[in-house]
């Protein structure tokens, strides 16, 4: 969302009684707001940048919160850059808010600078470290171990840029008490990887690169059985041979040793359906299951198979699935399985998959809880599309890009559909250049009683009745 | 609405003053980088660790999505580092912010001040002076002009990727561009 100073400025003058803001995704605006902010919401809790782009005008921001100024539990900045926070404006803040448990750096805050920091809050339960990179020392290794071991409460641990393996041990104290830990950041690799993930007994939620392979995830398996939470990221998504031995033999090892496993993200470059079928009878309990091909068509690497039949089976004994991600050579039997089974399913996400409209009709009409669908490259859009035209308007969104969905089915679905905004982007040209049979490249259908919005870019188009009818 | 993408030829008349001896050094700061994995179509990138960014462009699907879920971004990027001979601080470009090679030559014509030859350029015999040739860098280390892969496989599959990630996905890579008359 585009947020600009100007707006934040209004909500500072607005809401002084501001509890809780939280910029997701954001843009368009600059330290400037942010010192609106600070300077104005003496009651602020909560400020969390989460994943915004921030332009920087000055690291003095942190300075507008007033030295009366003790509310703050939860600062969120790892989104900002280089310049936008003074650090010893950071410090004070920090020093003067005794209610601060959540605190997540940006990655220019040099790890040096952490100890400090830390002995400030020791109250903290969820901290984010800047670069965890830096020559050995050893007053800044004791320094931050003191400090960490002073946290009691410390229990959800991330940031680690650029970590080194020389100073994961000054954590080791807080490892036990651990229940999250995001090292997706992190290029350490074994055994130093699997060394920390074995001393953290409590861990409930693991986010960490492929450098852990399958003996990493074996360890995993066997040292955290209250896990509930993984997400293995690739470390070279590019790269034409695997640099890292993962595979989906981790994931069946991780399925296999931790009962309370619901929620997986899965990067990685072979599968099987058997492996598939054994990872859903050992976890019927997933709400959340991505799993993500490197190579989007891939089939079964043991039988040369679609994975359809894995997938199923994921659907079929995971009766509570709420979010299914899909890759792999699949035909439409994948889909047919899933509009039969995955009655809870909320958000399913489709790439390079299917061979035709009923693929997409199986979904449309077989999964009642469906919200948000995503699809890319598949070979199917018209005749399902209206076919469930009705099924739209129940849903939060529909997206599709590069599938074969017509022009002209756009503009039908338009008129026949007032509630629906139909958004067509094309870079093209506007779509009165083109055929009726010709396919758009993306489309983004949402219901909406606001009616179409006019703030789009120039390459979005709506396809509404107006439209429909300028045309003809 | 919006222009058409035209050809890309950009004129600049003003001629480029660059050094020509910091070409070594530009050229031996890169080696030293690793680089040794690469796009399964040929752009060469580094196995630095992934961080955030944002992307720019509002009509990617995942800015659209609504993110319920702790930690999850909807955003992606694909930075590029670029440098240009003889000076040793570089530029960042967005290759999945950028619709096509002409989009990008235009952007980084911009950026730099020059005019670039590139795989589709027109190149103006007379001016040859005043162009810089855009290359990257593949696995094998050669020096590759840059249009030859089809511009949407990279960018596809950053787009799968990104799509199963939620996560902001940063890989810096490289481009070079270097002086016309050393390159050709």
């Amino acid at each position: 969302m585009v947020v600009t100073d100007e707006s934040l400025e209004l909500v500072a003058k607005s809401f002084t009684n501001l509890q809780v803001l939280v910029l997701f995704s954001c843009e368009g605006f600059s330290t400037d707001g942010l010192a609106a902010i600070a300077a104005s919401c003496k009651n602020l809790r909560e400020l969390d940048l989460r994943d915004s782009e921030v332009d920087d005008l000055s690291g003095h921001w942190l300075n507008h919160f007033p030295d009366t100024y003790t509310s703050l539990v939860s600062l969120n900045i790892s989104c900002l850059g280089s310049d936008d926070v003074s650090f010893s404006a950071l410090e004070r803040l920090v020093g003067r808010c005794p209610n601060l448990r959540r605190l997540l750096l940006n990655r220019e805050v040099p790890l040096d600078k952490i100890a400090n920091l830390l002995s400030r809050a020791p109250q903290l339960i969820e901290f984010g470290t800047g670069t965890y990179a830096a020559e050995l020392r050893s007053d800044v290794y004791s320094n931050l171990a003191e400090a960490f071991c002073n946290c009691k409460e410390l229990k959800s641990l991330s940031g680690f840029w650029d970590a080194v393996p020389a100073y994961l041990p000054v954590i080791y104290s807080v490892c036990s008490r651990l229940t999250s830990l995001n090292l997706s950041y992190a290029p350490i690799q074994n055994p130093d990887l699997t060394k920390l993930v074995s001393q953290c007994p409590s861990l409930q939620r693991m986010l960490v690169l492929d450098y852990i392979e399958d003996s990493g995830l074996e360890v995993l398996a066997s040292s955290c059985k209250d896990l509930q939470e993984l997400r293995v990221f690739p470390s070279d998504p590019f790269g034409e041979e695997p640099n890292v031995s993962l595979t989906e033999k981790g994931l069946v090892a991780v399925s296999s040793g931790c009962p309370k496993l619901q929620s997986v993200l899965y990067f990685c470059r072979q599968m099987s359906n058997a492996a598939l079928v054994t990872i859903a009878q050992n976890c019927p309990n997933f709400t959340r299951f991505r799993l993500c091909l490197l190579d989007p068509k891939i089939a079964d690497y043991r039988t040369l198979q679609p994975l359809d039949v894995g997938f199923g089976a994921i659907v079929e004994h995971c009766k509570d699935l709420r979010r299914l991600s899909l890759s792999g050579l699949l035909t439409d039997c994948v889909f047919e399985y899933i509009g039969m089974h995955a009655k809870k399913l909320e958000m399913l996400s489709v790439a390079f998959a299917g061979e035709s409209d009923l693929a997409l009709h199986h979904v449309l009409s077989g999964c009642e809880s469906l919200r948000k669908l995503e699809i890319m490259n598949c070979p199917f859009g018209d005749k399902a599309l209206l076919a469930n035209a009705a099924k739209l308007e129940t849903m939060r969104s529909l997206w599709m890009s590069s599938c074969s969905v017509s022009l002209g089915a756009c503009k039908m679905l338009g008129q026949k559909m007032p509630r629906l905004n139909i958004e067509v982007m094309d870079e093209k040209g506007p779509p009165d250049s083109r055929a009726e049979s010709d396919p758009v490249d993306k489309l983004y259908i949402y219901r909406s009683v606001a009616g179409p919005r006019f703030d789009m870019p120039p390459f979005v188009w709506t396809m509404d009745e107006d439209f429909a009818s300028e045309l003809s | 609405m919006r222009r058409a993408i035209s050809y890309c030829s950009s004129s600049i008349g003003s001629s480029n003053h660059f050094d020509s001896s910091s070409t070594a050094t530009a050229a031996s700061s890169s080696s030293q980088r690793d680089h040794n994995t690469d796009l399964s179509l040929g752009l060469s990138i580094s196995t630095s660790p992934l961080y955030a960014r944002k992307q720019r462009s509002p009509i990617k699907p995942l800015l659209r999505l609504e993110l319920a879920e702790q930690d999850e971004c909807n955003s992606a990027t694909f930075y590029v580092k670029v440098y240009m001979e003889g000076i040793p601080i570089g530029r960042k470009v967005d290759l999945l912010d950028r619709r096509s090679y002409c989009d990008l030559i235009k952007t980084l014509e911009h950026m730099f001040n020059t005019n670039l030859i590139w795989a589709e350029a027109e190149v103006n015999g007379d001016h040859f002076e005043e162009y810089h040739v855009l290359t990257y860098e593949d696995k094998e280390g050669d020096w590759m002009m840059v249009g030859d892969v089809p511009w949407h496989t990279p960018q596809l599959k950053l787009f799968y990727l990104c799509m199963y990630c939620r996560m902001f996905l940063s890989v810096v890579r490289r481009l070079k561009i270097s002086r016309s008359s050393a390159e050709l």
